[in-house]
């Protein structure tokens, strides 16, 4: 019988604790200690945001591709709840990410959208997230659904990096003549005044996504030990 | 090799089914050449501009052509439990992804051979001499298509909205190919011959080779019964 | 809208959102522990009654 998780608790307590304090400092020098950006000024400082928020997503697409493959391989119910729970916070994180892009670049480059390499590929990524998430919805076996899901977990991610490169040939190779300088990156030349913002706020991040991650599989296993206990009742 | 003739079994099997009845075959036609008929409509070019978005034009109406196949690709199998007896058979599973590639494929190509050319005249296009030079590009989009197609029509088959959900999850993995299609297309337009178009062949035929191998590895564990 | 306009714009969505997927976890987590609780007290239950 499916016994819940052994970590306990309290160590997912700790984490809370420490993703809380370390998102407060963040915040706090973000927003207040770091100076403001030479050319971009105080916008700039959605980039404690971006940055951290771009890596999580890609963060969490590595581990719902880890999750996919072991899945696959071993079929243990642990590595499908990895998967699934990386999805959900990362369709997350991906959204966040691709709106702190736009609220950044309105000011800098007066549009709310573009399709910049960078935002694009930020999108289809949310997008095939998306699918994975639908995919599972619409499948109404759970274990068809858990296997499906894997697959295109797997494909999912193998193609990331082709569409990567696609998508940045065609942004750099057919560059027509306009106003936005949309290729310079929004981390290009930190300055190190800055840097210790921006690393404070990835700690938090991360810190926070994990712990985020760590209670969405907790979820995960419980509905699968209700699960699997209605069955034995049924019986 | 017995993986290979295992292929060319299931694979004439479907041809032949398909043959008698030209189900698929026809509606993916009627459909590709509808598809002209209303970009005729929707889109008043001047002839200049046509050609500038005739790449771009061709590759949907292939598209949406080529998933309306992969959403009757398993369909013989549906009745008579005969994908599960398929499964229980000694084959390869990875002979029947593959037969069912080659099968999409062959249906697609038919289509293509005839719409390309329709297309030109359709539109009163010049440049003939380009067409084997993108019927070449179309060959190896149609394989992306149709290898990463066949991998998702299984994954989807037992769900819900299964004609909606197919496109859904497809389309965002093919961008390379689309992307990489359309931007041959048009250097060779351009150019009239490779040249510019190599670096985006190179991608086609890497996501080809990519995912055919995947596909025929991966393919045990993605069907089920 | 000024700088700082866009800036709080920025923070408050992500952190409003993050802040809405925790207090929507929580809950689900509270649902369904209370449900994995119930289970097991039925079962409990059962298993006294059949010794």
């Amino acid at each position: 019988m499916a016994e819940i998780s052994k970590t306990s608790g309290k160590s997912k307590g700790y984490l809370g604790g420490l993703a809380l304090i370390s998102v407060l400092l963040g915040l706090y020098w973000g927003l207040f200690r770091a100076p403001p950006d030479a050319y971009q000024g105080e916008v700039q400082r959605i980039m404690y945001l971006h940055i951290p928020s771009i890596l999580t997503a890609y963060l969490s697409f590595f581990l719902v591709f880890v999750g996919s493959c072991l899945y696959l391989w071993k079929r243990e119910k642990r590595d499908d709840i990895l998967a699934y729970s990386a999805a959900e916070i990362g369709v997350l994180f991906t959204a966040l990410t691709i709106v702190e892009g736009s609220v950044w670049g309105k000011p800098t480059w007066g549009v709310w959208w573009t399709w910049d390499a960078r935002l694009t590929l930020t999108a289809i990524l949310l997008l095939i997230f998306a699918g994975y998430l639908m995919l599972r919805s619409l499948t109404e076996d759970e274990n068809r659904a858990a296997s499906a899901a894997a697959v295109l977990g797997i494909i999912g991610f193998l193609d990331i990096p082709l569409i990567h490169m696609s998508v940045y040939w065609w942004r750099t190779l057919h560059q027509p003549p306009s106003i936005l300088r949309p290729d310079k990156a929004p981390w290009d030349n930190v300055h190190p005044a800055l840097l210790t913002a921006l690393v404070i706020n990835f700690v938090g991040f991360v810190l926070l996504y994990f712990y985020l991650l760590s209670q969405r599989f907790r979820l995960g296993e419980i509905k699968e030990e209700i699960k699997a206990r209605l069955l034995n009742r049924d019986n | 090799m017995d993986f290979l003739n295992q292929t060319f079994l299931l694979l004439r099997k479907d041809l032949l089914l398909e043959m008698r009845r030209r189900e698929s075959l026809l509606t993916m036609f009627f459909f590709g050449t509808l598809l002209l008929f209303v970009f005729h409509f929707s889109f008043d070019l001047a002839p200049e501009r046509v050609a500038e978005m005739a790449p771009a034009l061709l590759w949907l109406a292939f598209l949406f052509t080529g998933t309306l196949g992969l959403a009757q690709l398993f369909e013989g199998e549906r009745s008579n439990h005969c994908l599960e007896a398929l499964l229980l058979s000694p084959m390869d599973r990875g002979a029947l992804f593959l037969a069912k590639t080659c099968f999409n494929f062959i249906l697609m190509v038919l289509v293509e051979i005839v719409v390309i050319p329709l297309f030109w005249i359709l539109f009163n296009l010049r440049s003939w001499e380009v067409i084997p030079y993108l019927f070449l590009v179309t060959l190896l989009g149609t394989v992306g298509f149709c290898v990463l197609g066949t991998l998702l029509s299984v994954v989807t088959l037992k769900a819900r909205a299964r004609e909606l959900l197919l496109p859904l999850v497809l389309f965002p993995l093919m961008i390379p190919v689309i992307l990489g299609t359309i931007r041959c297309m048009e250097a060779i337009l351009r150019a009239g011959e490779l040249g510019d178009a190599l670096p985006w062949l190179r991608l086609l035929v890497g996501f080809d080779v990519i995912f055919l191998t995947v596909g025929v590895l991966i393919f045990d564990w993605v069907i089920e019964v | 809208m000024g700088a700082w306009g866009f800036v709080f714009l920025a923070y408050g969505i992500v952190w409003g959102a993050i802040l809405m997927y925790w207090v929507t976890l929580k809950r689900r987590l509270r649902r369904a522990e209370t449900e994995l609780a119930q289970l097991r007290a039925a079962e409990e239950l059962q298993r006294n009654a059949e010794t």
